[in-house]
């Protein structure tokens, strides 16, 4: 899994059967300083299943394990980038 | 998966016999995210009927197999969406280095105002 910030979102009409009811977004990926926020260039379209909004910094999984995103199991959806979190705070330290 | 831009098509005569009346797409990747191909295009299964000069989503890896309904197939990437337009707001593309290289702009690229 990688994170990243919500750049942008995709539209589109047709479609593979399992990806009809949700968005796309473009996720640009960022390096590992949580403060500077630098892009490392790349950008990958993801499956949203959490409504995340463009700005939101966000984990995105790859592969086929990005397929539970959609559904938990599944085999035929064509999915293999999925938002699975929407960072709301990170640092050095343990969480509250 | 990644945004890319069709720019032709390929055919053979002799292939797998998985790959038997598949149609197979030239794909130029508007962005890519893997690190170990660093390529230039990618050919990809059409189970959903793209035509050339359109912009599509790609999807790689395993997901892509499936695609076709079955694991044995040998492909690795898949047409999973036909892009519409692509929208970003001002604020997000102000973000240094998230901006398609020159030439790399999807066709339908819009900005708009937060």
């Amino acid at each position: 899994m990688n994170r990243g910030v919500v750049i942008g979102e995709v539209w589109a009409t047709r479609k593979a059967p399992r990806l009809l009811d949700r968005k796309l977004l473009l996720v640009a990926l960022t390096g590992a300083d949580p403060v500077a926020e630098r892009f490392t260039g790349r950008v990958v379209v993801a499956y949203d299943g959490l409504d995340a909004g463009i700005g939101d910094r966000v984990i995105v999984a790859f592969g086929s394990g990005a397929r539970n995103a959609v559904a938990p199991g599944s085999r035929d959806v064509l999915v293999d980038a999925a938002v699975v979190q929407v960072i709301e705070g990170e640092g050095p330290r343990n969480g509250p | 998966m990644i945004l890319g831009r069709v720019i032709g098509q390929v055919w053979a005569t002799r292939k797998n016999p998985y790959l038997q009346g598949k149609k197979l797409l030239l794909v130029l990747p508007l962005t890519w995210y893997e690190p170990d191909h660093d390529c230039d295009h990618l050919v990809a299964v059409d189970p959903v009927g793209a035509e050339v000069g359109q912009d599509v989503v790609v999807c790689l890896g395993l997901p892509a197999r499936w695609a076709l309904g079955d694991l044995r197939h040998p492909v690795e990437a898949s047409i999973a969406a036909i892009v519409d337009r692509v929208e970003t707001y001002e604020q997000a593309s102000r973000r240094p280095r998230f901006r398609f290289a020159a030439g790399r702009e999807p066709a339908t690229w819009i900005e708009r105002p937060e």
